[in-house]
């Protein structure tokens, strides 16, 4: 399996628009077509095999389904997981003749996925400082009171730094990387250390998209309750993740109605007259 | 003084600041200013429907050249509280003492911003997303597209939709709707909504992320008489994974070392698992 000129540019194409800071729109882009699971769909579809892409989709959306960027603060830019990665994931599973849907072919994956990935952020990072050429262009227009102007800097300049940062790093590696992918497998062994090394990383890498998760919603140790609750149910009691949310909710409710009625208490107790004691939402009866 | 006719801002023009928003909150991003061009394209059709005079259009979209980043889906409902309280300052008068202001407007902004981001990233990103997700990888499983077509259908409707209900929720409430944010019951909406997010992160946690040892004690025969995964997964399952997470929450929130460099660790951590055989991934060309 090769990846023509043609094939490459599309997935270039693809590449610019599902990045974090995309030109299809964060919801359309990054959080749709930069999904790893869409990106196999995708990769697939333009490679010509759809199953291997799918298969490779899913096993590298395992790896980063829940890596989010707060503020920016961690750069999980898929663009280059998902239509770098993931297509020459898809030659070497064909390189090395593995069944599409064998484990072995989602361990590929997810080691030539992860590795790749890695250049995501550097072109995360390109694309956002080129942005700020076109934002001071941008201040320029506000100053004058020429405003159109804006339209142009919001959706059309910065194609020009996915040029740079998506579309053409996309169009070398994917085009150039097939071989490349053959030269990786002998340079580096799967049973030797850095192999083993960079699949380790890909396991214990979602903890750290966890624990940024974790830092919005913990402060203090009983914050850590709901969490393991969670985690018990679906680890112990091996429930999936539907079921996990509709149990969520009952205790979701109760703290709700709990700190209404604290609060509706204490509203109720400031004044000297006695308010009522009902947990009502609002004081809308009095 | 305000004119006899009341401005009232048009469905057309609504619509029109909406999708600015949905589609370009990110496109121009930089690490100095994320979101801020996003709002002023999304603020631009308002403020050119509200004033006709030149000068007060310049004037209202020089309040909205202030930083501005939220979470983007949940973040909406910003943009449409600032459209109802432009409506009110172009009804006032834009020089008008009092009111609604620059303070007034970009006060809001900032207070808001903070606080949607943390509820949106907990349930948009940390819950609603990898849920669909959960269920599209089920259905994928094996190579079919299926999976795949599901997720984007029912994210992009949801997404769209939900983010449109913000928008105009946000419109027709206007700063009643900070109350409802970050008064007293936006205070519990936001602790019942941790509630939920904490423990669907837990059960992401425990079905998709597996720290596994391959530490084994053997004996002379080289019969394993100790796998140290199945003691541990004995005690409590998934305890490894649940102490890395553990681990990576301390290392961030209570030494407040940056994400990168946790991954860093973690790759140290990783070598040198894999040096003293703790860690084996079991792989094979």
């Amino acid at each position: 399996m090769t990846i023509s000129w043609i094939q490459a540019s599309i997935l270039g194409i693809f590449a610019s628009l599902s990045s974090m800071p995309g030109m299809a729109g964060s919801t359309i882009g990054n959080y749709t077509l930069g999904r790893p699971l869409v990106g196999g769909l995708v990769s697939g579809l333009i490679l010509g095999d759809l199953k291997t892409g799918i298969a490779a989709g899913v096993a590298m959306q395992l790896v980063y389904i829940a890596l989010v960027t707060p503020g920016g603060t961690v750069s999980a830019d898929l663009r280059a997981v998902s239509y770098i990665g993931i297509p020459l994931a898809m030659v070497a599973i064909h390189a090395q003749g593995l069944s599409a849907t064998s484990g072995n072919a989602a361990d590929l994956a997810k080691s030539m996925g992860t590795l790749v990935g890695t250049v995501g952020t550097v072109l995360f990072y390109g694309t956002a400082t080129m942005n700020l050429v076109w934002q001071h262009m941008g201040w320029r227009a506000v100053e004058k009171g020429d405003f159109k102007k804006l339209y142009a800097v919001d959706w059309g300049y910065p194609w020009i730094s996915h040029l740079f940062f998506s579309f053409i790093p996309t169009l070398l590696m994917t085009h150039f990387g097939s071989s490349a992918v053959q030269a990786l497998k002998t340079a580096l062994p799967m049973d030797g250390i850095p192999m083993k090394t960079l699949f380790t990383v890909g396991a214990l890498l979602p903890c750290v998209g966890i624990a940024i998760l974790l830092k919005q919603i913990v402060d203090g140790p009983f914050d850590f309750i709901p969490f393991f609750v969670g985690f018990t149910l679906a680890a112990s009691l091996k429930l999936n993740l539907v079921s996990v949310t509709v149990i969520s909710l009952i205790f979701a409710l109760i703290f709700y109605k709990l700190d209404m009625a604290i609060s509706t208490n204490r509203q109720a107790a400031a004044p000297a007259s006695g308010g009522t004691l009902d947990d009502d939402e609002e004081e809308e009866d009095i | 003084m305000a004119t006899i006719d009341k401005k009232t801002l048009s469905r057309k023009t609504l619509n029109k600041a909406f999708h600015h928003w949905f589609y370009g909150h990110l496109t121009a991003f930089s690490q100095e200013h994320m979101q801020t061009f996003g709002y002023l394209t999304s603020m631009l059709p308002i403020v050119e429907e509200l004033y006709d005079n030149k000068e007060d259009q310049e004037k209202a979209m020089k309040t909205y050249t202030a930083f501005f980043n939220t979470e983007p889906q949940l973040g909406t409902i910003i943009v449409g509280i600032t459209a109802s309280l432009e409506e009110a300052r172009a009804n006032q008068g834009i020089s008008n003492e009092g009111g609604v202001d620059d303070t007034t407007i970009n006060g809001l902004r900032a207070g808001l911003m903070g606080p949607i981001a943390g509820i949106g990233d907990s349930l948009v990103v940390g819950t609603l997303i990898p849920v669909i997700l959960g269920i599209a990888l089920g259905m994928s499983e094996g190579g079919s597209p299926l999976g795949a077509i599901f997720y984007i259908i029912v994210w992009n409707l949801l997404g769209y939709f939900g983010m449109r209900f913000a928008f105009f929720k946000g419109y027709e409430l206007g700063d009643k709707a900070v109350g409802i944010l970050i008064g007293a019951q936006g205070k519990a909406i936001r602790k019942a909504i941790a509630t939920i997010g904490g423990m669907v992160v837990g059960g992401v946690a425990a079905t998709w992320v597996t720290v596994r040892t391959s530490f084994q004690l053997k004996n002379s025969s080289g019969k394993a008489y100790l796998v140290l995964q199945n003691q541990l997964d004995s005690v409590y399952p998934g305890l490894l994974t649940a102490g890395f997470i553990v681990l990576c929450w301390w290392l961030m929130a209570k030494k407040n070392i940056s994400p990168i460099k946790v991954m860093l660790i973690l790759v140290v951590v990783a070598l040198v698992g894999v040096l003293i055989g703790f860690f084996n991934p079991g792989l094979t060309y």
